[in-house]
């Protein structure tokens, strides 16, 4: 659906995508991850055919988007992060011509039913919306569309929970009709609730791209333990990190190698109580992002 | 106080940002006061030519109502600053506008107020901050223009006074805009209400100078001439313009206190719920988004149309003064002199209109950079549609405003008793080549990077600057030819003739041409 292979976009001096990869397969939600000024935006304008790459390769649909642009356009539809609206224009104009531009047909009822569900007045005109409600225009607009792909640019930083969840079941029913989507994101909760794939990048790199199952395989869970008998030197075994003793107390990161070890010498201090925690994406996306670009291994370690 | 602290930070932070705007439009105005100032002199060496000279502007209804009357007409300092006491004036009021507005309304709408507004900064210091930054900058050019005149030769208590008009102008223009900027949530439609109130005070003015004397003194433009700078001053009236400033500002500040951040006092009107079909491309979009601004261009041209005809017929009146009868028989008779006056009113409509194409331009650039044109790309618009919706409404409702404007002009020039048979109209449209010439330059700014677009405002600025001081320096004919104005055929006074018209045309296609090679190949950012 999405291919992209070692691209470079250079602005002067600056190099904004420095051999980013990205392979989003159909059919599936991929998240794509990363701090501010990482690429996310500079990725998508480049895959919209708004930038011009310097070097590596980029298809949507395996086409080039600089100059099938039109033709990859009438298949997806975009949310951009920021959404401007047309001061003098209503919100409902902006979504039905932007449906319309898109090359698609107006669906009042499933228009209807989006407005309704985002509670969203498409009388407004455009200057007199909040940032919220920009955003859900545009949201608006991209839902009501049949697109074969999604690509959204951190496309809930504005709403409040309850329209997340309008959100997350819009891009589970979209998914269900075997629509892909592209989600740029902050916001890990979500990423985690809606994504099977996801993609981390840093300073125009790819850190890490994968399943989120495979990726918490290759990341430590955090180990608690109560234990009877004075606790254990677990700082010695390999794959433990930051352990820290309190008494009878004792917690610990801990790579999967390490795992056993641990839990045989916690059993062996007789352990009274034990909790281990998969890493949560928050864990996984500050231990990619924390780590310097020359280290960016999978699995990096912490500093 | 409290409620303006933080305003001088904001005026120092404005004028940083206005620091090329309105030092452009400083040194355009300086230079144009000194040129008339030292050439006048020149022109008319002696003293009988001087009067004979004033007496003809008097005697003309015409130059009257676009220049204010020559209240002394042995006084040479009156006579070189005929056209910049009033008329000239005028852009002194706008360079206020623009700059009140854009850093009330303009900022309001774009929500950088919201920003300001969290900071430790008052409640009226956006406002103050605004209105003392324009007040600054016409204070500036007011001294500056006041010395300039008496660099040039003219009487210092004379050139004092005519600088002390000018800001003024400045002050009562920006306290107008102040208000102004309170009645709408739309900062297109502030500048609209701003622009028809100078306008108003203008027409007062025109109206009072040729026929109801007293409605003059409505006007701070009629106050200017009223002053007699270089005559007999009377410098009491050089406190109308602070009381009245004074008076707007507090209306301005009375609205403020009464309307929310954001909202205008005027209800803010909702739209429709669902978008017609026909807005399905953007072309469409770009029609739909400047019909407004079209509308309100296309009402103002008309009515500057009709008094512009109105008064072309009137020139024929100064025949009782010697020197205007052997001026006029020495261009071919009262026709040929009406056909004159025709020519110069539509070089000046030529560079108005033009503005309005580079406004249109102006707003593509914007539309990139606050993102609507990257959300127009993404859908199934190819770069050549979306330039293309630009350039057209660009091109189309500047050629449309021409056409308006030269109906106006024959229905005003007829309804003053002109006689039939000049095609103005022809005349009007047969400026269009250097508009479409403007507009593609402006284009071709726009093409190479959406922020360059400004360079435009630039070009336009230096193209008017050289048919102004141009001929008043003497420079070189080469010189004059760099601006697309002076190739126009001036119709009526000579004949159409093609191949001027067809060569800005094919400048203008060129510049069209590269503009859409280089839109299509760049990063749209």
């Amino acid at each position: 659906m999405i291919s992209v292979r070692g691209v470079v976009k250079t602005f002067g001096t600056v190099r904004a995508l420095d051999g980013l990869d990205l392979e989003v397969r159909p059919g599936e939600v991929h998240g794509f991850l990363g701090p501010n000024g990482a690429g996310k935006s500079t990725t998508i304008r480049s895959l919209l055919g708004l930038l011009r790459i310097d070097g590596g390769t980029a298809e949507l649909f395996g086409l080039d988007p600089w100059r099938d642009t039109v033709k990859i356009h009438r298949r997806l539809a975009y949310v951009p992060g920021d959404v401007a609206l047309w001061p003098n224009l209503s919100g409902g104009e902006t979504i039905d011509m932007l449906v319309r531009m898109r090359g698609g047909h107006r669906d009042a009822f499933r228009r209807r039913e989006l407005l309704e569900r985002f509670s969203l007045d498409p009388t407004k005109k455009g200057r007199a919306y909040s940032k919220g409600n920009r955003q859900k225009v545009a949201l608006v607009a991209a839902f009501a569309t049949d697109s074969e792909l999604l690509i959204l640019d951190e496309p809930t930083s504005g709403l409040d929970p309850l329209m997340e969840e309008v959100f997350d079941e819009c891009i589970t029913e979209h998914t269900a009709r075997g629509t892909t989507v592209l989600l740029s994101s902050h916001i890990l909760g979500e990423v985690e609730r809606l994504a099977d794939r996801v993609t981390i990048i840093r300073d125009g790199r790819t850190i890490e791209s994968g399943a989120l199952q495979d990726l918490r395989h290759l990341h430590r869970s955090k180990v608690r333990a109560e234990v009877s008998a004075s606790p254990p030197d677990l700082s010695a075994i390999p794959g433990v990190y930051d352990v820290v003793v309190d008494a009878h107390r004792i917690s610990c990161s801990v790579d999967p190698e390490g795992l056993p070890p641990v839990l045989e010498a916690l059993t062996r201090a007789g352990v009274l109580s034990l909790t281990s925690a998969p890493p949560s994406l928050e864990e996984l996306f500050l231990d990619a992002y924390r780590s310097s670009p020359g280290d960016a291994a999978v699995g990096a370690r912490p500093s | 106080m409290s409620t303006v602290v933080g305003a001088g930070l904001l005026v120092r932070h404005g004028l940083r940002r206005d620091r090329v705007l309105a030092g452009v439009w400083l040194v355009v105005l300086l230079l144009t006061c000194y040129a008339s100032a030292a050439a006048t002199a020149g022109l008319y060496p002696t003293e009988k030519e001087q009067v004979a000279a004033a007496e003809a502007i008097d005697a003309s209804p015409a130059l009257v109502a676009l220049y204010g009357p020559i209240l002394d007409v042995h006084s040479l300092g009156e006579l070189a600053m005929t056209k910049l006491t009033v008329n000239y004036a005028v852009l002194v009021a706008i360079l206020s506008l623009v700059l009140v507005r854009r850093h009330t309304r303009v900022e309001e709408e774009g929500g950088q107020l919201e920003l300001v507004g969290g900071t430790a900064v008052g409640r009226d210091a956006v406002l103050a901050a605004a209105v003392a930054e324009a007040i600054t900058v016409s204070f500036a050019l007011g001294v500056l223009a006041g010395v300039t005149n008496i660099l040039a030769g003219l009487p210092v208590m004379g050139s004092v006074a005519f600088g002390a008009s000018w800001a003024g102008v400045g002050l009562v223009a920006g306290a107008l805009t102040a208000v102004a900027c309170q009645l709408s949530a739309s900062a297109r439609t502030c500048a609209a209400i701003a622009a028809a109130g100078l306008g108003v005070l203008f027409g007062l003015r025109a109206v009072g100078d040729t026929a109801v004397s007293w409605l003059s003194w409505f006007s701070p433009f009629g106050w200017s001439t009223q002053l007699r700078s270089y005559g007999d001053t009377r410098w009491w009236v050089l406190l109308l313009y602070p009381a009245l400033g004074a008076g707007l500002l507090a209306v301005a500040q009375a609205l403020r206190g009464r309307r929310d951040l954001g909202s205008g006092l005027l209800p803010a009107r909702s739209g429709p719920a669902d978008g017609s079909p026909r807005l399905s491309n953007a072309i469409a979009l770009s029609v739909r988004v400047h019909t407004p601004m079209l509308g309100t261009w296309t009402v103002a041209m008309a009515a500057m149309g009709l008094v512009l005809g109105a008064i072309a017929p009137q020139v024929g009146d100064l025949v009782d003064s010697p020197s205007a009868r052997r001026l006029m028989e020495r261009l071919g008779g009262v026709g040929a002199l009406q056909d004159t006056l025709i020519a110069a009113e539509l070089s000046v409509v030529a560079v108005v209109v033009s503005c309005f194409a580079l406004v249109v331009v102006a707003h593509g650039a914007a539309d990139e950079s606050d993102g609507r044109t990257e959300q127009v790309l993404a859908t199934a618009t190819s770069r050549s549609v979306s330039l293309l919706a630009t350039v057209f409404v660009a091109v189309v409702g500047a050629t449309w405003l021409l056409l308006v404007t030269g109906v106006a002009m024959t229905v005003g020039f007829g309804a003053a008793g002109g006689a039939s048979g000049r095609p103005v109209v022809a005349s009007a449209l047969a400026q269009a080549p250097a508009v479409w010439l403007m507009a593609g330059l402006a284009t071709v700014c726009f093409s190479l990077r959406s922020g360059w677009t400004v360079v435009a405002w630039g070009l336009l600025v230096a193209f008017v600057t050289l048919g102004q001081v141009g001929e008043l320096l003497q420079l070189p004919a080469r010189v004059l030819d760099v601006s697309p104005y002076t190739h126009v055929p001036a119709m009526p006074v000579d004949d159409f003739s093609w191949p001027p018209e067809l060569a800005l045309v094919a400048v203008a296609a060129v510049l069209l041409a590269g503009a859409w090679a280089r839109y299509r190949n760049r990063d749209i950012t």
